[in-house]
């Protein structure tokens, strides 16, 4: 419990911040005898009644407490106003667990989209960021490639690999790391779903610190979940160059679910060299997108 | 009796207390003895196992100190030497330490002869030799102790006490007694060597069985543990012990080793690694709860444990920490970071936290390098300064101009590809039983392999395939048309996004 001593923190000297997720929780042992603390109620005490003054040291150290997380990313931005418009905030909540789902051919555009967030917000905020894999997850079609990772945009020195070998270990390695509060943020790919009681404990973990927690899972495979969001990836053909090479990767992006938000479908393509997402083409206001014809290879 | 193969037939190699009053001695043929003594009851010697018991005894004395040196072949291969010095108090005194030590051997089934003097030397001989009364030499007394005890006790070799017999010495005392230089003539160095390390004159370095430990608490218990829950329980006390001593040495453990002692003298050990040096208590009993949670059903108790020691074997420098106000946790990131690391590695094992460093190799497979992670090399890019961290980051953007893949298979699998000939790129290709239509071919990009290496491995060209339903692959052709004897091969080594 961090105690500052400061004068405005007065009840009632300013209106209250809207209470964010990610509040710590008060610890309950506040000391019986009214604190000589100056800015609330006043000297000596007396004036104010020991419950409004209590009130008013939390409401005081939840508004200190909503700037202790480091560096006050409270969201992954995407950089999509299209996008975002259909999320609650400005970008994927921190703190709260993301799924990403895709079928079994479209887990490596999956991966590669997770990392595209995780490179994100390593960005904004300091420290590792820790992988977390289940040997099976991603086994099928290899191990994690140093030269891939870096030329998708992710900070190599920065990454942290953590092999399971099962999905139980998989998520106790993705709390310990949310609760030690040293991961800039926490992606982890498991070969089943997470049921509801695994889901509400990693957020509970992830939300002290408000770090960003992302996980990859098999499409088909959970019922309820304890997700802020869900997502689908599909592979789409890559962005060519006006030479025709492969310029950037693009992802089929379905919003299946989204606590307070609209579910949507969009095609994103990612920009490994300005970290950036660009919309291509917002599926949901066509015709379901047609594949360009078979082209000749060469 | 106990025989092996020697010159002439089976020898005697160690004979029981009934056997010597019989006549027999050491060394015998066997067809001689038998001839003597009707029934005999004879084994194989078995020196391995021998050697294998000698250890497990001498780690089973670790509990009495933790220098324990089982002795080589010239001094007989069927004892030990314990150096308690400084430990004999801790059990009340020298005497109650033979005698606590004499009684738990016994319960094993074993005939010790025990002895204490200064020099290892002394208690050797007084082991072998003296009488059981007066087994413990007072300090200085190694002379008065030697004097009597005939010249076999000194360990030397068989010429040496042949030729002293013939020339009339049968004590040690007759040895020390007389002027040094006739026997530094005539005989090997060996000789007098023996006797200064007896009396203390020259040094005799001991080999332990294990390295000593730098810091060390070590706990008996009234009844032996079973369960994994109080062995956690014990190790936290002498945690807190070993931290008083760390703190006042400003040191922080990064190897330590738990040591449980049964009560049937078999030992168990668990060795733990630290990123970075610690002496919390509460993190380090944590890491000890998740290894042994990772025993399982490993942790043989048999009986219980009736004693447990925590070695420090490896220790770093670790300056005080003033706790800061409002931190709760383990404070600053990089420690809390070490932490982690340390969590995660103690239940998941030592290889599945890494990090990946960049190697100077064109090879793909060979162009990654997994590392253990380092807590220290993780800041944040901003304040990273120039150095290996820099110089890392370059290695990784311009490792690869062209196109790697996200994820690469362990080993390229084999793939049945249609091409056109002689270096045309893919048009389709059927991998893991699924066919696929390339829509878009990138390439080719040709790797040799190393000019050391080019006999067993071909030329490789690789081609980044995106097939019509936007999946990219990265495939290669192993083997060029035309310059190779066999026909080129078609392999998918990695995925992209």
């Amino acid at each position: 419990m961090r105690i500052a001593c400061n004068p405005r923190a007065g009840a009632g000297s300013s209106p209250p911040r809207a209470a964010t997720p990610s509040a710590p929780a008060l610890p309950c042992s506040l000391p019986e005898r009214p604190l000589s603390w100056q800015g609330v109620g006043e000297e000596g005490g007396g004036s104010l009644p020991k419950a409004a003054r209590l009130a008013a040291l939390r409401e005081a150290l939840a508004r200190l407490g909503a700037l202790a997380p480091g560096e006050g990313l409270r969201h992954i931005p995407l950089g999509l106003p299209q996008v975002e418009a259909y999320l609650p905030g400005p970008g994927l909540a921190c703190g709260v667990l993301h799924e990403v789902a895709a079928g079994h051919g479209d887990r490596p555009a999956a991966f590669g989209f997770l990392l595209a967030l995780t490179a994100t917000a390593l960005r904004a905020r300091p420290g590792p960021a820790v992988l977390v894999a289940t040997t099976r997850a991603l086994a099928d079609f290899g191990e994690p490639y140093g030269h891939g990772l870096a030329q998708l945009g992710l900070d190599l020195g920065r990454l942290l690999l953590v092999a399971a070998r099962n999905d139980r270990d998989a998520l106790w390695a993705m709390e310990e790391a949310l609760r030690s509060g040293a991961a800039a943020a926490v992606a982890g790919a498991m070969t089943g779903s997470p049921d509801l009681t695994a889901g509400r404990r990693l957020n509970l973990a992830a939300a002290p610190h408000a770090t960003p927690l992302l996980l990859l899972r098999p499409a088909g495979t959970a019922g309820v979940s304890a997700a802020a969001s869900r997502w689908r990836i599909a592979a789409a053909p890559a962005a060519r160059d006006r030479f025709g090479a492969f310029a950037h990767p693009r992802w089929c992006v379905v919003l299946e679910r989204c606590r307070n938000g609209r579910s949507g479908e969009w095609l994103i393509e990612w920009n490994h060299v300005a970290h950036r997402f660009r919309l291509v083409e917002s599926v949901a206001d066509r015709a379901p997108a047609r594949r360009p014809g078979l082209r000749r290879a060469g | 009796m106990l025989v092996a193969p020697g010159q002439g037939g089976a020898r005697i190699v160690s004979l029981n207390r009934a056997a010597q009053q019989a006549g027999l001695a050491a060394g015998d043929l066997l067809s001689n003895a038998r001839s003597k003594v009707l029934d005999l009851e004879v084994g194989d010697a078995d020196p391995a196992a021998d050697a294998a018991a000698l250890s497990r005894l001498a780690l089973w004395c670790l509990r009495y100190t933790p220098t324990v040196a089982p002795w080589d072949e010239a001094g007989g291969a069927d004892g030990l030497f314990l150096d308690i010095t400084g430990c004999a108090h801790l059990l009340g005194g020298e005497e109650a330490l033979l005698t606590d030590l004499e009684r738990r051997l016994r319960a094993f089934g074993l005939d010790p002869r025990l002895a204490v003097a200064d020099t290892a030397g002394a208690a050797w001989a007084v082991a072998h030799c003296g009488a059981p009364t007066d087994r413990i030499v007072p300090p200085g007394g190694e002379r008065e102790a030697l004097r009597r005890l005939p010249l076999a006790a000194l360990r030397l070799s068989t010429d040496s006490q042949a030729l002293l017999r013939r020339l009339g010495l049968r004590r040690i005392g007759e040895l020390a007694d007389r002027p040094r230089a006739p026997f530094a003539a005539r005989f090997s160095p060996e000789v007098l060597l023996r006797l200064d390390q007896a009396l203390g004159r020259a040094p005799e370095p001991l080999v332990p069985v294990a390295p000593p430990p730098l810091y060390r608490a070590q706990a008996a218990f009234l009844e032996p543990i079973l369960s994994a829950e109080h062995v956690l329980e014990a190790a936290t006390r002498l945690l807190g012990r070993l931290a008083r001593d760390l703190a006042e040495a400003d040191a922080g453990a990064r190897v330590l080793r738990l040591l449980l002692f049964r009560v049937d003298g078999g030992v168990q050990s668990l060795d733990i690694g630290l990123a970075a040096p610690s002496r919390d208590p509460a993190h380090i009993a944590q890491l000890l709860g998740l290894r042994l949670y990772r025993l399982g059903s490993g942790l043989e108790a048999d009986f219980g444990f009736e004693a447990a020691a925590v070695h420090v074997l490896a220790a770093e420098p670790l300056a005080g920490r003033q706790d800061r106000l409002g931190l709760d946790g383990e404070g600053t990131p990089p420690e809390a970071l070490a932490c982690l690391i340390d969590r995660l590695q103690q239940r998941l094992g030592a290889g599945a936290v890494r990090r990946l460093q960049p190697r100077a190799s064109h090879i793909p497979e060979r162009a990654v390098r997994a590392a253990p992670p380092s807590p220290h090399a993780f800041l944040s890019r901003r304040s990273r300064r120039g150095g290996v961290a820099e110089r890392e980051h370059a290695a990784w953007v311009d490792g690869a101009a062209a196109s790697r893949p996200l994820l690469m298979l362990p080993r390229p699998e084999p793939a049945e590809v249609v091409a056109l000939i002689p270096d045309g790129p893919p048009r389709q290709f059927r991998w893991r039983g699924v066919l696929h239509q390339v829509a878009q071919a990138e390439g080719p990009e040709r790797i040799a392999p190393e000019w050391w290496r080019a006999m067993e491995e071909a030329t490789r060209d690789y081609y980044v395939v995106e097939d019509d339903a936007g999946r990219r692959f990265w495939l290669y052709r192993a083997g060029l048309y035309g310059r190779d004897a066999a026909p080129p091969r078609w392999f998918v080594h990695g995925v992209l996004a």
